[in-house]
């Protein structure tokens, strides 16, 4: 919900594009809804007489046409370039890796070097463990037909396309659960396609996979 | 048999018409079907398959045999008249369209009755999940064969009206004299020619998998599932101003109209057409966002340029009404409707062209939101503006400006509740195609006042269809130019006769008929 609180540090960039954009959008559209709501107001139709015939006006047709491209080519170079460019850059070694494959109708999360393997089905949705403060790199496949992971409390999705790899890092700020969701139609128990996100210290996550999954979080 | 063997333009444009509106009946029932699923958390009045088909059907029928053949309709009445024509430059080609159109759309429909059920993988169809996950029923089939005829016809009916337009043009109608309508169609037909074949090739790729046994989409036989997307999105963008450009033509012409003002900016709105046709070829992959595989900065950048003629239009529709004489009709509330609601999403369509924005909002209720903005409350409204003001001139009878405000405001005041709390169950996280949702947050409010707000349309169209029984039955002769018009078509009978004109006024300026009525005025030469 907006305003966002973030849960990781790509969902800052996240949210201040966001935030830029939603400022900006909400400015343009005040002062639009007032010009268009201004004639009907005004100057209603009260004789028979013709209003001035003028067909256009040449200072306010170049200059709203420079100042609307004056916001747009602000807006690409300095809010979503940078931002793009911060969200999707990834570390060359992240402290974690995890192989995400998706398929009908559900996860599997498989930590390499660990015999950790978690996999749900459309009735239990199973859960991926992250560490706080650590940069886990995701390693999304798709086993079947497009799907995408997306969690909604880290304002990110990334589709899962069958035979693309997909890498992205997630670094959460914030111990909790997040819900998950697939957020591409895969058929039918795409509704049931969730998962959870669960964030916890990163000594409680090493104790947790040195454990295999067997030790349970308090 | 008249009706079934005519090539008059417009007795084909009245098929149109009505075909499109039954078409347009089913999707608003099915709308209907999926608030009533979603209204509260975890109901089961659809069974998952059900659902899928409804959504699935719901798109297909609102965009491929409503809102775009609509304006296809529209263009066949208006461009001949528009110009000085007596008909379409191939008038038995016109007919074939018509029909196609007509037959396609019952099979993509028909295809529910199928055993299996009807097409259930979203009107983008994405494989493999159209081809393997679906089966081998026959409705998915249906839905590939039924498209396809719609879109050999979409793509001959642009090759004819290009030629009406370059060639019948009336003795002294220059290009720079023609209406804002007529150019926009232009824009729209050279899009078609650009986009349609892509569409045909993808839904031919589609059934040549699924029946002659090819693996061009499927990445487990060594198909590409992001071609598919590639194919459909090349041109599922351009479709998308398919749907707004005749109607952009729509809203200057009724504003014009009852402001009784010329167009602000006429060239400027013509340049601001091709400009729009122009950079929507280059912005499909901003479909494609969050795949991973392809380039967001340069797709991201084209698609905010678009923002700039979008921008130039909306100055030129409020520059038409500045100091104007304005008189609200019915059809011109419907076009300030549109200005506000396609105002809205025009401005969330530039925040998830934005790829960090559109990596939460893509595939979420909020996109959902964006294009109901721009199609819903922006094309749809033109439609009902397009029938309030051409109706007369059409049928040769008026319609009830009283029983048409009682039209709008329901459809507005309930278009909105539907709507804008879509934005926000798409940031809390509800997808797309969803049958249920899980009781957290907003999500169980903000997914009632939707279903309460689509009830609120539906109470407004149906209203409309009592205007329709209620006028056809009092039948207040239109005469021949009820609203005091511009262009040509006001300047003959309602109807027009067989070939439109018995004699033409002369042409000096874009709006001939307005000259003829203020000689003083007029320009001479």
């Amino acid at each position: 919900m907006f305003p966002f609180s973030p849960a990781t540090t790509q969902a800052e960039t996240l949210g201040a594009d966001w935030f830029v954009f939603s400022v900006a959008a909400t400015a343009v559209g005040l002062v639009v809804i007032a010009l268009i709501l201004a004639p009907p107001l005004l100057w209603r139709r009260r004789s028979g007489a013709l209003p001035v015939q003028n067909a256009g006006h040449r200072v306010v047709e170049l200059g709203s046409t420079l100042t609307a491209t004056a916001i747009v080519v602000g807006l690409f170079f300095f809010a979503t370039l940078p931002h793009e460019r911060a969200v999707d850059a990834t570390v060359a070694s992240p402290d974690e890796v995890v192989n995400v494959t998706a398929f009908r109708w559900s996860w599997r999360f498989a930590y390499p070097g660990t015999p950790v393997t978690i996999v749900g089905t459309p009735m239990t949705e199973p859960e991926l463990v992250l560490p706080l403060g650590k940069t886990t790199e995701i390693d999304l496949r798709s086993a079947d037909v497009q799907h995408s992971f997306w969690v909604p409390g880290f304002l990110f999705k990334r589709d899962a396309v069958p035979g693309i790899l997909n890498r992205f890092d997630l670094t959460p700020t914030r111990v909790g659960d997040f819900e998950g969701v697939c957020a591409q139609f895969c058929g039918l128990d795409h509704t049931h396609m969730r998962f959870r996100v669960h964030v916890v210290p990163a000594e409680a996550f090493a104790r947790w996979i040195s454990s295999g999954n067997r030790k349970r979080f308090s | 048999m008249n009706w079934l063997t005519s090539t008059d333009h417009k007795h084909i444009a009245r098929l149109y018409f009505l075909s499109t509106f039954v078409f347009f009946g089913v999707a608003g029932i099915l709308a209907m079907l999926i608030r009533a699923q979603l209204a509260q958390p975890g109901l089961t009045l659809l069974s998952p398959h059900a659902y899928d088909q409804v959504f699935t059907l719901h798109g297909t029928a609102m965009i491929f045999l409503f809102i775009a053949p609509f304006g296809i309709g529209l263009a066949n009445f208006l461009v001949p008249l528009q110009i000085g024509a007596p008909d379409m430059a191939f008038p038995r080609l016109n007919a074939t369209s018509v029909w196609m159109f007509i037959f396609g759309g019952i099979i993509v429909l028909a295809g529910a009755a199928a055993s299996g059920g009807g097409a259930s993988a979203g009107w983008s169809g994405y494989a493999p999940l159209s081809e393997i996950e679906i089966g081998t029923g026959a409705g998915q089939d249906l839905w590939i064969i039924g498209l396809l005829m719609v879109s050999v016809s979409t793509i001959l009916t642009a090759i004819n009206l290009l030629v009406t337009v370059l060639v019948y043009r009336a003795p002294g109608m220059t290009m720079w004299r023609m209406p804002i309508f007529t150019w926009e169609i232009v824009a729209t037909a050279l899009m078609i020619l650009m986009a349609f074949p892509s569409l045909t090739a993808a839904l031919a790729g589609l059934l040549i998998d699924r029946r002659l046994g090819g693996h061009l989409f499927d990445p487990s036989t060594g198909g590409s599932a992001i071609l598919y997307e590639h194919l459909f999105w090349f041109f599922g963008h351009p479709e998308v101003y398919v749907m707004i450009l005749p109607y952009f033509g729509v809203i200057t012409e009724v504003i014009a109209t009852f402001s009784r003002k010329p167009v602000f900016g006429y060239v400027g709105l013509v340049l601001a057409a091709f400009a729009i046709a122009g950079l929507s070829m280059g912005v499909w992959a901003h479909h494609l966002f969050t795949t991973g595989a392809v380039a967001n900065p340069f797709f991201s950048g084209v698609s905010f340029l678009i923002a700039i003629p979008t921008g130039i239009k909306f100055v030129n529709w409020i520059g038409t009404m500045w100091r104007g004489s304005l008189e609200l009709t019915t059809a011109m509330l419907f076009a300030l409707g549109f200005m506000l609601n396609f105002l809205l999403g025009g401005l969330t369509g530039i925040l998830i062209a934005s790829p960090p924005i559109d990596y939460q909002a893509h595939d979420s209720y909020f996109v959902v939101a964006h294009f109901h903005y721009t199609l819903g409350g922006g094309s749809m409204f033109a439609v009902f503006a397009a029938i309030f003001f051409w109706f007369p001139k059409v049928y040769g009878f008026r319609l009830s400006e009283r029983l048409g405000k009682w039209t709008f405001w329901p459809m507005f005041i309930g278009f909105n509740l539907t709507f804008l709390p879509m934005h926000l169950s798409g940031l809390e996280g509800m997808p797309r195609r969803v049958e249920t949702y899980p009781a957290i947050g907003h999500l169980p409010l903000l997914n009632l006042l939707s279903s309460l707000g689509t009830a609120i349309i539906a109470s407004g169209v149906v209203i409309f269809l009592v205007n329709l029984v209620l006028s056809a039955r009092a039948r207040v002769p239109a005469g021949d130019d009820p609203w005091g018009g511009f262009t040509l078509e006001w300047a003959t009978s309602s109807p027009p006769p067989e070939f439109n004109f018995k004699e033409l006024p002369s042409i000096r300026s874009e709006r001939p008929a307005f000259d003829a009525r203020h000689p003083e005025i007029a320009p001479t030469r």
